[in-house]
């Protein structure tokens, strides 16, 4: 017995041996060592602040109390503002899964030509900040629009239908959202089996029945994922209703939560919390759901994507391509152009004449108004920072996560999700409540400082980076990094002439979402901002709210040009890239 | 992050300035780069607060850097609920960040200076502003005289009203807007006006809801709203309207029979100030004859005597004032706030 014994620690002994060249009980305490500290982090930045928002929404004078919600369950603001939430969450998602199905329908199986800038098309509606797309209608309808009077001109009567109206939000929402629905079901429709379709054509079924009774089942979980993914954005979008529905009374629950803080100062925080509670909820039932039904249709998982055409659409092909064209126009290209002429006028209520038309906008803006510098350049920063802390933190964690799955980091996972999960306002009031006093009696002067915003960001767009980082980790095979270390190669060696070159570029598109996400953010930082602190989209948000809608929307037409810049960039970098691949 | 403490020398400096004064009259200012006692001293970072256009908060302190060029502004601007919002917010948070505010009115200082956010500071200019325009204490002085006015967009109305009344008639139905009080000061003022003054109350308020009038932020938007004839009438203060007008906007501006509010856009240094003399220099600069004058021109009807109002605008001798009480309008702001809420949420 005893001898067993001894062989078996010998044996143990020998495993760890190879193993490592720390001591057992040394690797075993750096190793532990590392998760504690990575699990208070969590704690600290992901889980306390959330904590701290339920908590304060049940806190009153003395002790737990319902008062809070008490109160707003009386209210008739509170009511007409959930009403609203509703109609517009649900108006804009149904909206968004016609268009956004119907289009990937065609990708996926017609034959149509130029798909690839057709997807570039459909995308912009969603690279676009919310806000700019906003400006765009709203000047696009406006009462000075050309439109406006290309209508006039027909009958004196007609108008174009305001943007600033329950329909308008559900619209730009819609058209806004909608290239998420695309994106989640052109896959889902690509992995289809055709033998399917095939076998119940030759049985006799009808287009339309195939489409009934195979199609649809099989696209149905990845549909209604996809819907609901646009019911979660929906939720969380604060820029739509704030600049069109405020000023005609229209509030959504985002926007609601956004006034009580802003308007009525710490004393609103409590009713504040009470209302991102909802809203969380709300956010946190959508998210559940959606991860059940990705679940059920992992199935399909396995399929390779078939990306043959499957409908030949004959001489319909040039009309409906001009049709989806032509549609993609009026939704972005046109009203962009109208918001670029809006930002060239000498007065707002002036028509676009030749007599009219300046570039003092612009000369203001960029020369006359040095915060307009500073907010670029905080965003800039800003956007940079978080790029960088996201892709060391949320690949270093996607590396662990993938090589070394166990509860712990499934559980770190979750809880990073979480800030991305709940809508921007919510976490942007979580995160108030935390940095003003961490630990009550301390306060470590962060909140009114770009560091909240350092921080805000980064827990919030850590998990798009987590994410990107694991899937680029999934692809690549442990038996590359074992034949790296077979081979001899050191870690250094190892990451930088094997791992890196074959995950960097899932990894950089993680990066680039986040750059581009967290450059044109506005809504955590309207909550956080402060004199010296403004982002782009908080200084777009001033200006419109104090009327200067010239250069509001001058403002939003220079970062249209940037993010195109930015775009064409990519784009020839993509190039470079792929030609380099070839070659090596 | 902590900003770090002044010496004592520069209070004492600072208070030297403000008696070596800062009359410039008529002349060009001479200072540019000068290395003059008085502007060499005053120097750092400044936190500027304030509820003006962005780019009349720009003006002003594009002057005052001619003058002190070696003091760098920050604004921070939005509607006065929100910024005195946030120096709650910040107070709660350990420091305010601000060094100088300048909001929409009396009532906002009067809260401000209750909860002790204010400081004294009894500038060398406040004498040529009438009395009742300061505070007696020296914690705030008004800089200006605003009056809310009613406009009306040129095109869609042919007669031009005479009281505040048409806003409830049918002629007006869904077509008339106002700032938010959540929002502007102005309009929360207005408000609190309105709703205690004869004839008015809050019925008044109600009956307006019911004829369909719009809430939208703040006064720009309102301006916004009516230049373009989106609304035919517009409760907005009167610097905006003469200004458009100037532009050449289709708008007319009118001081209705019954009176107006005014209020005057009151300048105050924070307690927890972190640059005392660049905030007194700032306030003087402000207060000054060159300064009121920079803010007629923008403009804005001047408080200071002596000063004539911009083209267009009723000076505050000839205008007929609906009056408020400050004391009670300040400790009634957020139950005015709520019950417009109230009247007006759905």
């Amino acid at each position: 017995m005893e001898k067993l014994k001894r062989n078996m620690i010998v044996l143990r002994g020998q495993d760890n041996g190879r193993k490592s060249v720390f001591s057992l009980p040394g690797l075993f305490r750096w190793n532990r060592l590392i998760a504690l500290l990575g699990a208070i982090a969590v704690l600290l930045f992901f889980v306390y602040p959330i904590l701290k928002l339920v908590l304060l929404s049940f806190q009153g004078e003395q002790g737990l109390t319902l008062s809070h919600y008490n109160e707003l369950l009386q209210q008739e603001r509170f009511w007409s503002t959930l009403r609203n939430t509703v109609y517009i969450v649900i108006g804009s998602t149904v909206f968004s899964l016609v268009i956004g199905t119907a289009l990937a329908w065609v990708v996926a199986y017609t034959d149509i030509r130029h798909k690839s800038a057709l997807h570039m098309g459909i995308m912009l509606c969603f690279i676009l900040p919310s806000y700019v797309l906003t400006l765009s209608w709203s000047s696009f309808t406006g009462s000075q629009s050309w439109l406006a009077h290309v209508l006039q001109w027909i009958h004196p009567d007609l108008a174009p239908w305001s943007m600033y109206s329950m329909g308008g939000i559900v619209f730009v929402m819609g058209i806004h959202h909608f290239p998420l629905v695309y994106m989640f079901t052109l896959d889902v429709l690509r992995k289809i089996p055709r033998d399917l379709e095939w076998a119940a054509r030759a049985g006799g079924a009808s287009r339309i029945e195939v489409f009934r009774r195979i199609t649809l089942p099989l696209a149905l979980p990845g549909l209604t994922a996809g819907g609901l993914l646009v019911f979660l954005a929906s939720l969380d979008n604060f820029g739509i209703p704030a600049f069109l529905g405020t000023p005609v009374n229209i509030s959504v629950l985002s926007t609601l939560i956004y006034e009580e803080i802003i308007g009525f100062g710490p004393s609103a925080f409590a009713r504040g919390a009470s209302l991102s509670v909802l809203l969380g909820a709300a956010a946190v039932v959508g998210s559940l759901l959606q991860w059940i039904l990705l679940r059920k249709s992992h199935a399909s998982d396995t399929m390779q994507p078939d990306l043959t055409p499957r409908y030949d659409l004959g001489r319909m092909r040039k009309p409906l391509a001009f049709t989806i064209w032509a549609g993609l126009a009026l939704i972005t290209i046109i009203p962009l152009s109208s918001m670029i002429s809006m930002s060239l006028k000498r007065a707002y209520g002036l028509g676009l004449t030749r007599a009219n038309m300046t570039l003092d906008n612009y000369r203001y803006i960029l020369f006359e108004n040095e915060r307009v510098w500073q907010a670029i350049q905080n965003s800039l920063v800003l956007s940079l920072v978080t790029m960088l802390a996201c892709l060391i933190i949320g690949s270093g964690f996607a590396y662990i996560r993938v090589r070394k799955p166990n509860q712990f980091n499934k559980m770190a996972e979750l809880a990073t999700a979480v800030p991305y999960t709940l809508p921007g306002i919510v976490f942007a009031l979580s995160m108030i409540l935390v940095w003003m006093e961490p630990v009550p009696g301390w306060n470590p002067g962060i909140y009114g400082t770009m560091t909240i915003l350092f921080i805000a960001y980064i827990c919030r767009f850590l998990i798009l980076q987590i994410r990107s980082s694991v899937t680029s980790f999934m692809q690549l095979d442990a038996s590359m990094e074992e034949a790296a270390r077979i081979s001899g190669a050191g870690f250094w060696r190892k990451w930088i002439t094997v791992l890196l070159p074959l995950l960097l570029p899932g990894i950089l598109t993680g990066g680039m979402l986040v750059f581009l996400t967290a450059l044109t953010e506005l809504t955590v930082s309207a909550l956080l901002y402060s004199s010296g602190s403004q982002t782009i989209g908080v200084t777009i948000f001033s200006f419109e709210q104090a009327g200067d809608t010239l250069y509001s929307t001058a403002l939003s037409s220079l970062i249209v040009a940037l993010i195109a810049a930015g775009g064409v960039i990519l784009l020839i970098a993509q190039r470079w890239a792929t030609r380099k691949g070839v070659k090596s | 992050m902590i900003p770090f403490k002044k010496s004592l020398l520069l209070p004492l400096l600072a208070g030297m300035i403000v008696f070596s004064g800062c009359s410039a009259q008529g002349q060009a200012t001479s200072d540019q780069g000068s290395s003059g006692g008085a502007s060499s001293t005053v120097s750092g970072k400044l936190s500027f607060y304030t509820s003006q256009p962005e780019e009349d908060a720009g003006k002003l302190v594009k002057a005052f850097n001619d003058k002190y060029p070696d003091v760098q502004v920050s604004i921070f601007r939005s509607g006065t609920e929100e910024v005195t919002a946030k120096l709650q917010a910040e107070r709660q948070a350990g420091k305010t960040q601000a060094d100088v505010l300048l909001l929409a009115d009396a009532v906002t200082f009067e809260n401000l200076k209750k909860d002790d956010l204010l400081q004294a500071y009894k500038s060398p200019e406040r004498s040529a502003i009438p009395t009742d325009l300061v505070d007696p204490d020296g914690m705030y002085a008004g800089t200006k005289v605003m009056a809310t006015v009613l406009a009306t967009n040129t095109q869609k109305v042919t007669t031009q009203p005479t009281s505040w009344q048409v806003l409830t008639l049918p002629e007006s139905k869904d077509a008339s807007i106002m700032p938010s009080p959540l929002y502007s000061g102005a309009a929360a003022y207005n408000i609190g006006v309105f709703s205690r003054t004869d004839g008015f109350g809050w019925d008044f308020l109600q009956e307006t809801k019911m004829n369909g009038m719009a809430v939208i932020k703040g006064n720009g938007a309102v301006m916004k709203a009516v230049a373009s004839g989106e609304k035919s009438y517009g409760v907005v203060v009167d610097y905006l309207v003469a200004r458009e007008k100037s532009k050449g906007s289709p708008v007319e501006l009118i001081y209705p029979e019954e009176g107006v509010p005014i209020i005057t856009e009151p300048i105050g240094i924070m307690k927890e100030a972190a640059n005392v003399p660049a905030a007194q220099a700032f306030v003087d600069f402000i207060l000054s004859e060159e300064g009121q004058k920079l803010s007629a021109e923008i403009g804005y009807s001047p408080i200071r005597e002596g000063v004539a109002p911009p083209e267009g605008l009723k000076g505050v001798s000839e205008m007929k004032i609906l009056p408020g009480d400050a004391a009670k309008l300040a400790a009634d702001r957020e139950t005015d706030k709520q019950q417009f809420i109230n009247v007006f949420g759905e």
